[in-house]
C-alpha cells in the first residue's frame, strides 16, 4: 500500500481525489487531508507519506511552498490544479506528475503508475531540486533541465550546455557542449514547446540549435558549425534570419 | 589759237615791209588801222635777270625770242625778266593801243614820258591784287602814242610760279582786244561748269561723310571729310567766273599758290593713306602695310610742311619739284601696296573699295600726263596738264570710290551691329527665358515641397490617427480577451466542473444539474458580454448572482454574498459596462476567506443613484484588506491577479472611447480607521 496526503484548499476537490483513488487505484490509501500550505506540511511530517497530491494554488501559498517546507521528507509528488499556465513549464523541465482538474481516471493512474515506478527505483530526489531550483524563474533564466533517458533513468543537464536538439521518431537526440550525446523518451515536438522563449532556434523541423553555441555560419556551403565541432546543414531560407538572430543574442 | 597764230604770223608778214623801213628797234604801227594780236617778239628788248624799276633804263636790253613760249612752261626757278618796247604812231591821229602778254602771275608796266623818266602805269598778274579792280581787266597795258610820234615802254614780267603761262606779247587795238577776251572767256565758261560740277558732288558728297560722321563718328569718316575739304577748297580756289579772277578768293590771291601742291600731296597722298589706313584697319590687318603708309605719312606731311614753308619763304618753283619726285617716288611703293591689297580683295570687302578709288585716281592720272597736250617735260603736275578732265574724272571716281565704301563699311558695321543686337537681344530672351524657367521650376518646387509637406503633415497625422485607432482597438481587443479570461477565471471553471463532477460521482442529480446550467448560463453570458461594451444593470445583476451561486457552491459556508439595490433603479434602463465588476467581485470572494478573524467571507455588493445622472456600484468584502493582501502578494510565488488591473485599464479605455468617466476608486477599511477590515471598490459610471 502507498500512502498519500491530499493537499487542497476545496473540499470538493480532496472529496474527489479520495473517491477516484479508493475506486481506480486501490493501492493507495489517503491517509490525511489538508486544506492548505501549512496544515499540509504539518501532514506531511506527521504521516511520512510516499505520495502527495498537491494543489497549486492554496490561500497560504503554493505547492512549491509545501515542497520547501516538507524538504527534510521524501516523498513522490503528483501536482493537481484546475488549470495553472504558470507553473507548467517549470513542472515539466523537471519531469514531476501533474494532473489537470477535472481529473480523469487514466490520468490518475498514468501519473500513479509513473509513481509507482519511481518509488521501485528509491533515492532519486534530484528532480524536486531542479524544480524548486527552477522555481519562480522566467523561461530565459531557468537552469536545469531532468531529462528521461531512453534506456531508463533520468539526467541532469544545464541547459546552456545543450548544443542543440535533434528529433528522430518519438525520441530527442540532445547534443551537449562537451560533444557527449543523450537520447530522450520525449518526442522532438515536447521540446520545442519546452525550450519556446528561450535561446534556442530551430534551424528546420527536426533540429533545433542553441544560438550562443554557434561557432560560425558558413554561408556559401550553408553550414552551420557548433563550439562543439559539430557541424549543421542549414537551409537558405532560413540563413539570414538565424544570423540575425545569432547576431541579436 | 593756232588760227590765231597763224593770222598773226601772216599779218606779222606782211607788216614786215613796213616795219624794217623805220628803226630797227622801233616799232612803227599806224595806230587807226586795225591791229589784232601783232607779233612783238621781234621789237622786244629783252633783260632776263633781276633789276629794280631805276635800274630798267640803263639795263643792257638784247633781241631775244627765246624767253618767250606759246605754250605753257615748266619752271625750275623764278623767271624775271624786264622788255622795252619802242613803238611809232605812224598813223595820223594820237591813239592807243594794247599790249598783251599773257596771263603772267606778275606783270609791271612802265613808260617813259616826254622827259625821258620812267613811270609806273599800271601792275597786273595772277597773284596781284587791286581793291575794286578786276583783275581780268587789267591784264592789257594801254599804249598811248601821239600820232607820228614815237614812245617807249617797259614792261616787268616776274614769275616764281613752277608754271608759266604763254608769254607771247602781241598788239590788239581796242576792238580786237575784246573779241580776243571773249574768245578767252569761252573757253574759261567750260572749264568752271566742269569744276562746279565737281564742287557740287563734292559737297553733296562731305555733306552725306559729316552726317553720318555725327551719326557713327570714327576715324575713316573723319579723315574722308578732311580729304574731300582739301578737294573742295583746291578746286574752289580754281572756280573762276572770269578767268583769273579768283571770285571766292578775290582778295586772297596768295591762297590759290599755297593751296597748290601742299594741297596736291594733302588730297592724294596724305589724307587717302590716312583714311586707307583707319579704313582697312590696317594696323590689325596688315601691320607691314600700316608701317609703310605711317612712314609715307610722316614723309608727306613733311613734304606739306617744306612746301608751305618754302612757299612763305617766296619759292614757289621748288614746291612743284618736291610734288613731283615725290609722285615718281611713290609709285612703286603704291603699286606695291595695291598690288598685296589686292591679293587679299577676296579676304576683306572694304579693300575693293579703297583699291579701286585709288587706282582709278592713279590710272586716269597716269593717262593723263600720256595724253599731255601741253609740250612739257613729262611731269605730274596738273597744272601743266591739259585737258584736265580726266584728272577731275579720276579724283571724282576716288572720291566717290571712298564715299561708297564708307557707306559700305557702315553697313557692315550696321549688320555687325544687328547681329550683335540680334544675338543680346537672342542672348537676352534667353536668360528671360531661362529665369522664366528657373523661376517656374523653383515655384514648381517650392509648390511640390509645400504640398509634399502638407501631405506628409496630412499623412502623419492620419498615420497617427489610425496608430491611434488601431492601438485603441488593438487594445481593446486584447483587453476584451483579457476579460473574458479574467471573467471566466479557467482555475474557476475547472474547479466549477470538478465540484459538479463530484456531485455527479456522488449521486446528488439535483444539484449536478442546477450547478451545470448555472454554469452555462455563466459561460454563454460571458461569452456573449465580452462582445458587448454596455449592459444593462439587471443583466449584470443577474451574471454576478449566478456567478456568485457557483462561487458559494465550491466553498460552501466558507463564503457567503448579499446583492443590495434602491428599489426605485430601473435596472433595465441603467446601463453598465460589460461585467467591469467582475474582477472585484471575483477579487472578493478570494479575500474575504482569507481573513482568519471570520469563519465565512461576507460580501456585499450595492447599487445606487447618487446623483440622477451616476450610478454607484460598491463590492464590499471583509477580508484582509487591500494593503495587507499587497503585502502578502509580494511573497515568492504568489498569485498576482491581474483581473483588477484589467479591468481598470477597461475602464480607462472606455472613458477613452466613449468620453465616459468611469471611476475607480479602491478603498482599504481599515484606512478608515475603524475596526473592521476589508477592501471597498467603489466604481462610478455617468449615464448618459
Amino acid at each position: 500500500m502507498i500512502r498519500a496526503v491530499i493537499i487542497d484548499d476545496e473540499r470538493n476537490s480532496r472529496d474527489i481525489i479520495a473517491l477516484m483513488l479508493q475506486r481506480y487505484c486501490p493501492d493507495i490509501e489517503a491517509v490525511a487531508q489538508a486544506a492548505n500550505c501549512r496544515e499540509g506540511i504539518a501532514q506531511i511530517r506527521e504521516h511520512r507519506p510516499q505520495l502527495v497530491f498537491l494543489d497549486l494554488e492554496m490561500p497560504d501559498g503554493t505547492g512549491f511552498d509545501v515542497l520547501t517546507g516538507a524538504y527534510d521528507a521524501t516523498f513522490e509528488t503528483v501536482f493537481v490544479t484546475a488549470f495553472e499556465k504558470r507553473y507548467l513549464h517549470t513542472i515539466r523541465l523537471s519531469e514531476v506528475e501533474l494532473i489537470l482538474k477535472p481529473i480523469d481516471r487514466e490520468s490518475l493512474q498514468q501519473a500513479v503508475q509513473a509513481v509507482r515506478q519511481r518509488l521501485h527505483h528509491p533515492g532519486k530526489q534530484e528532480r524536486y531540486d531542479v524544480l524548486l531550483h527552477n522555481f519562480g524563474k522566467s523561461a530565459k533564466d531557468v537552469r536545469q533541465i531532468v531529462i528521461p533517458l531512453a534506456g531508463g533513468g533520468e539526467y541532469i543537464a544545464s541547459i546552456e550546455n545543450i548544443a542543440y536538439v535533434e528529433g528522430s521518431t518519438d525520441r530527442t537526440l540532445f547534443s551537449l557542449s562537451n560533444g557527449d550525446l543523450l537520447q530522450s523518451r520525449r518526442p522532438f515536438r515536447y521540446y520545442t514547446e519546452l525550450f519556446a522563449g528561450m535561446r534556442f532556434y530551430q534551424i528546420n523541423n527536426h533540429q533545433m540549435v542553441q544560438l550562443p553555441h554557434i561557432r560560425h555560419i558558413d554561408h556559401d556551403n550553408l553550414q552551420l558549425h557548433l563550439h562543439n565541432k559539430s557541424v549543421l546543414d542549414i537551409t537558405e531560407r532560413r540563413k539570414r534570419e538565424l544570423a540575425a538572430a545569432w547576431k541579436q543574442s | 589759237m593756232y588760227r590765231l597764230s597763224l593770222i598773226c604770223l601772216l599779218l606779222c608778214a606782211a607788216l614786215t615791209g613796213t616795219v624794217r623801213a623805220g628803226d630797227r628797234d622801233t616799232l612803227s604801227v599806224d595806230f587807226s588801222r586795225p591791229v589784232n594780236g601783232l607779233d612783238i617778239r621781234h621789237y622786244l628788248s629783252v633783260f632776263s635777270g633781276n633789276a629794280t624799276a631805276s635800274q630798267a633804263q640803263g639795263l643792257d636790253y638784247r633781241k631775244d625770242t627765246s624767253f618767250f613760249h606759246r605754250n605753257k612752261k615748266l619752271l625750275f626757278q623764278e623767271n624775271d625778266g624786264w622788255f622795252r618796247l619802242t613803238i611809232r604812231n605812224t598813223g595820223p591821229v594820237d591813239s592807243v593801243l594794247y599790249l598783251f602778254a599773257g596771263w603772267q602771275e606778275r606783270l609791271f608796266f612802265y613808260s617813259e614820258d616826254a622827259s625821258g623818266a620812267l613811270r609806273h602805269d599800271a601792275s597786273a598778274g595772277m597773284m596781284h591784287y587791286q581793291p575794286g579792280a578786276d583783275r581780268w581787266d587789267s591784264y592789257a597795258f594801254p599804249l598811248h602814242v601821239a600820232a607820228g610820234q614815237a614812245r617807249t615802254f617797259y614792261l616787268h614780267v616776274e614769275n616764281p610760279y613752277y608754271r608759266e603761262n604763254e608769254l607771247m606779247p602781241v598788239l590788239y587795238d581796242a576792238i580786237h582786244y575784246a573779241q580776243f577776251r571773249h574768245l578767252q572767256a569761252d573757253r574759261f565758261k567750260g572749264e568752271a561748269l566742269v569744276i562746279q560740277i565737281v564742287i557740287g558732288m563734292l559737297l553733296v558728297l562731305l555733306s552725306i561723310t559729316i552726317i553720318n560722321y555725327i551719326q557713327l563718328p570714327d576715324k575713316p569718316s573723319m579723315y574722308f571729310s578732311a580729304y574731300l575739304l582739301g578737294l573742295i577748297l583746291f578746286f574752289c580756289l580754281r572756280l573762276e567766273t572770269k578767268p583769273y579772277q579768283l571770285s571766292f578768293f578775290h582778295s586772297m590771291p596768295m591762297l590759290k599758290y599755297y593751296w597748290d601742291v601742299p594741297a596736291l600731296i594733302c588730297c592724294f597722298y596724305f589724307m587717302p593713306m590716312l583714311f586707307g589706313r583707319a579704313f582697312l584697319n590696317l594696323r590689325e590687318r596688315f601691320p607691314l602695310m600700316d608701317k609703310y603708309y605711317f612712314y609715307s605719312n610722316i614723309f608727306y606731311g613733311a613734304c606739306i610742311a617744306a612746301c608751305i614753308v618754302l612757299m612763305w619763304m617766296g619759292d614757289y618753283s621748288l614746291p612743284g619739284q618736291i610734288f613731283t619726285w615725290a609722285t615718281f617716288l611713290s609709285l612703286i611703293p603704291f603699286g606695291i601696296s595695291f598690288v598685296a591689297l589686292g591679293r587679299r580683295v577676296r579676304h576683306h570687302p572694304l579693300i575693293r573699295f579703297f583699291l579701286y578709288g585709288s587706282l582709278g585716281l592713279y590710272l586716269l592720272a597716269i593717262l593723263s600726263f600720256f595724253r599731255n597736250t601741253e609740250p612739257v617735260p613729262f611731269t605730274p603736275l596738273p597744272e601743266l596738264i591739259t585737258p584736265y578732265s580726266l584728272l577731275v574724272v579720276g579724283v571724282l571716281v576716288q572720291a566717290l570710290s571712298y564715299a561708297a565704301g564708307l557707306s559700305y563699311r557702315n553697313k557692315l558695321v550696321h549688320q555687325e551691329k544687328t547681329r550683335t543686337q540680334e544675338m543680346l537681344i537672342k542672348q537676352l530672351n534667353k536668360n528671360k527665358e531661362l529665369q522664366r524657367k528657373l523661376n517656374e521650376q523653383l515655384e514648381e518646387l517650392v509648390r511640390e515641397q509645400t504640398t509634399e509637406i502638407v501631405r506628409r503633415k496630412t499623412e502623419l497625422e492620419e498615420q497617427r490617427k489610425l496608430q491611434m485607432e488601431a492601438e485603441y482597438s488593438k487594445k481593446f481587443a486584447e483587453i476584451e480577451l483579457k476579460a473574458i479570461r479574467a471573467q471566466i477565471n479557467p482555475h474557476f471553471i475547472f474547479n466549477c466542473l470538478n465540484s459538479i463532477q463530484l456531485f455527479v460521482m456522488q449521486r446528488d442529480f439535483e444539484h449536478a444539474q442546477k450547478y451545470l446550467s448555472d454554469f452555462s448560463y455563466l459561460i454563454r453570458k460571458t461569452l456573449d458580454f465580452s462582445r458587448r461594451n454596455f449592459i444593462s444593470l439587471a443583466d449584470e445583476i443577474t451574471y454576478l448572482n449566478t456567478y456568485l451561486g457557483l462561487e458559494k457552491m465550491r466553498f460552501e459556508q466558507k463564503m457567503s454574498f448579499e446583492i443590495l439595490m434602491d428599489p426605485t433603479l430601473n435596472t433595465a434602463e441603467l446601463e453598465v459596462p460589460a461585467m467591469l465588476l467582475q474582477p472585484y467581485v471575483e477579487n472578493a470572494v478570494k479575500h474575504g476567506m482569507t481573513n482568519e478573524e471570520h469563519t465565512t467571507g461576507l460580501l456585499t455588493i450595492r447599487f445606487t443613484m447618487i446623483a440622477h445622472d451616476m450610478l454607484e456600484c460598491i463590492v464590499e468584502d471583509n477580508g484582509l484588506g487591500i494593503e495587507r493582501s499587497r503585502q502578502l502578494r509580494t511573497l515568492p510565488g504568489h498569485h498576482q491577479s491581474s483581473g483588477m488591473e484589467i479591468s481598470f485599464n477597461r475602464a480607462e479605455l472606455l472613458n477613452k472611447m466613449y468620453n465616459t468617466g468611469i471611476q475607480i476608486e479602491i478603498i482599504d477599511k481599515s484606512a478608515r480607521g475603524t475596526q473592521e477590515s476589508g477592501t471597498i471598490v467603489r466604481v462610478l459610471i455617468p449615464q448618459l
